[in-house]
């Protein structure tokens, strides 16, 4: 199969099953709640070592936020419930509460739920005030810019990470232009993220080491430096191998996160450096979710 | 399927408990069985259709027309479904009300959301005492839900009150929001003297000036409050009908009190609407 001439590899994306939330930040303008999601979404790129993964889902307007203020919606997944409980809560602690002019809201409904203000509202005092509205408990803490605003609890629902596709090109600077644009993509979806640093993958990784301390490691099999090291899957023509991670609440959006971004890499065809279109895959061994390249492409 | 709809046949004499008239109830129950209900009126029990004449089949929406201020307890323990009131009705409307909604288009008396655990009443007139709050004796008043009232209301406003909305949209008389232990309650008219007397926790919001306010409240200044922006956002997303108070900004003078309880709580007094 071949897209704009760039090869589509016969091999499947290997998935597997996470927990997932939402949660929406407010402030005053939209610079100081992009701030915040910064900071939140900063060292979250892989649950290897980060403990989540997180990233800017989309910017929300005034009408679209709990507080009428514009805001940020960003979803954090990890790996199982008792992680995001105990991540939520201290990367809003210490991300968002302490961002001038925010407040934190739940954008997730689900009957499962892990705190988020519940244990934020310590830091009160005993000055921290609740508040019930329309169903949903909010707390107040007082701050020295003003007041904090957090939802008690937030939504958990089941989720799916690892999602992904690699880019083969010529050079690195070639891949990365095809990589920019299908992130570009991607990111207009709902209920999506690519949450490594601006949505690429430089160093994708193997399941295992030589070390025994080590859960991941380099994929040799895709270093280009090591091609005639190692048994490569990698032409003479490919140069840098870039790979896009997609986490996304459910299979659909991540066949159709995957569907969008490799048209906009393949978009981008030879003659601009793009050399075949693979995914990283571990023998069926590591989830039980698997996108085929070839069928969703169809 | 219909509203259950009963209209008074003649004006009362006594009161009478409209407790039965609810759709848990009359749930299962055919329009003859109804019929057939004894209640107590006075000191006999007689047949409802000899009070009301009754019509529909749909026991979840029960309209009663032609209401007086006779009739008490309207909406007890109300769990579900629907109850609208044509015309005035007596004290504790919704007593015990865990959920459904209740309309009075006209008047209540008082004790309206006597320890009410949840749902919503609307008022379209006037209430008296003691909205949402508790008897002597009772620890607290309502404790969750919603009330809302678009005339007046008389005195004691939420008294004891441990969770919920109070929404008067009139004006409200003396001692409102008295000993709150914690809920909401917005005065978007005149308020009498003290409010927020002996209040521990809770937030009771002021469009006006009190004419009177205690001196165990100590003034936080000027704010913008980050809370009512999210207030009146939210009581937008509740109801359609309550957007106007889109229009309320986040400005706010903060009073913390009733110090002489050692209280948290706080009166918000909107600015620019004084």
């Amino acid at each position: 199969m071949k897209i704009n001439g760039v090869h589509i590899d016969d091999t499947f994306a290997e998935a597997f099953p996470m927990k997932a939330t939402r949660i929406i930040i407010t402030a005053m303008t939209l610079k100081w709640a992009y701030r915040a999601a910064n900071a939140i979404r900063g060292f979250a790129s892989s649950v290897i070592a980060c403990g989540i993964e997180a990233d800017i889902e989309s910017e929300l307007k005034p009408s679209e936020t709990p507080d009428g203020r514009p805001g940020i919606s960003v979803m954090i997944f990890a790996m199982t419930k008792k992680d995001l409980d105990k991540h939520v809560s201290t990367r809003v602690g210490q991300s968002v509460m302490t961002t001038a002019t925010t407040a934190c809201y739940s954008g997730l409904d689900s009957d499962q739920k892990i705190s988020m203000g519940k244990n934020l509202r310590f830091f009160g005092d005993g000055f921290q005030i609740s508040k019930v509205i329309n169903n949903k408990r909010f707390w107040r803490i007082p701050v020295m810019h003003g007041e904090f605003i957090c939802e008690e609890t937030t939504g958990v629902t089941k989720a799916i990470g690892g999602g992904n596709f690699l880019v083969l090109a010529k050079t690195a600077r070639l891949g990365l232009a095809a990589c920019e644009k299908a992130v570009e993509e991607i990111q207009k979806l709902p209920g999506v993220i690519t949450a490594f640093p601006g949505g690429v993958v430089g160093s994708g990784s193997k399941v295992g080491s030589k070390y025994k301390f080590l859960t991941a490691s380099t994929n040799e099999a895709y270093c280009p430096t090591l091609k005639g090291q190692v048994k490569s899957e990698l032409g003479p023509e490919v140069g840098s191998v870039l790979e896009i991670v997609i986490d996304g609440l459910n299979e659909e959006s991540i066949n159709e996160a995957m569907r969008l971004g490799i048209k906009a890499a393949c978009s981008f065809g030879p003659s601009k450096g793009i050399c075949r279109i693979s995914a990283g895959n571990y023998g069926g061994n590591l989830g039980p979710h698997l996108f085929y390249l070839r069928k969703l492409l169809e | 399927m219909s509203a259950l709809t009963l209209k008074l046949k003649n004006n009362l004499l006594f009161t009478l408990d409209a407790s039965l008239l609810s759709p848990e109830y009359l749930e299962g129950k055919t329009l003859a069985e109804i019929k057939e209900l004894k209640i107590s009126y006075g000191n006999k029990n007689i047949k409802l259709q000899k009070l009301f004449t009754i019509r529909g089949t749909d026991t979840n929406n029960i309209c009663i027309e032609k209401s007086t201020n006779k009739l008490i307890n309207v909406g007890k323990k109300l769990s579900k479904g629907s109850i609208n009131i044509k015309g005035d009705v007596g004290d504790f409307l919704g007593k015990d009300m865990r959920n459904g909604i209740l309309t009075v288009e006209g008047n209540a008396g008082s004790w309206v959301g006597n320890a009410m655990r949840g749902g919503r009443i609307d008022i379209t007139g006037n209430a008296l005492d003691y909205v949402g709050g508790g008897l002597p004796g009772d620890a607290f008043g309502m404790t969750n839900g919603l009330i809302n009232i678009k005339g007046n209301a008389g005195s004691r406003v939420g008294d004891r009150m441990r969770r919920g909305l109070i929404i008067i949209q009139g004006k409200a008389g003396d001692y409102c929001g008295s000993r709150i232990h914690a809920g909401t309650i917005v005065i978007l008219g005149k308020v009498g003297r003290l409010p927020g007397e002996g209040m521990r926790r809770g937030s009771i919001i002021l469009a006006k000036k009190p004419t009177h306010l205690s001196a165990t409240f100590k003034s936080c200044g000027n704010l913008k409050m980050q809370f009512l922006r999210l207030f009146f956002t939210q009581l937008h997303n509740i109801d359609s009908s309550l957007s106007f108070f889109n229009k309320y900004g986040p400005e706010a003078h903060r009073f913390s009190g009733d110090l002489a309880r050692n209280g948290k709580g706080e009166i918000l007094i909107l600015q620019h609407y004084n």
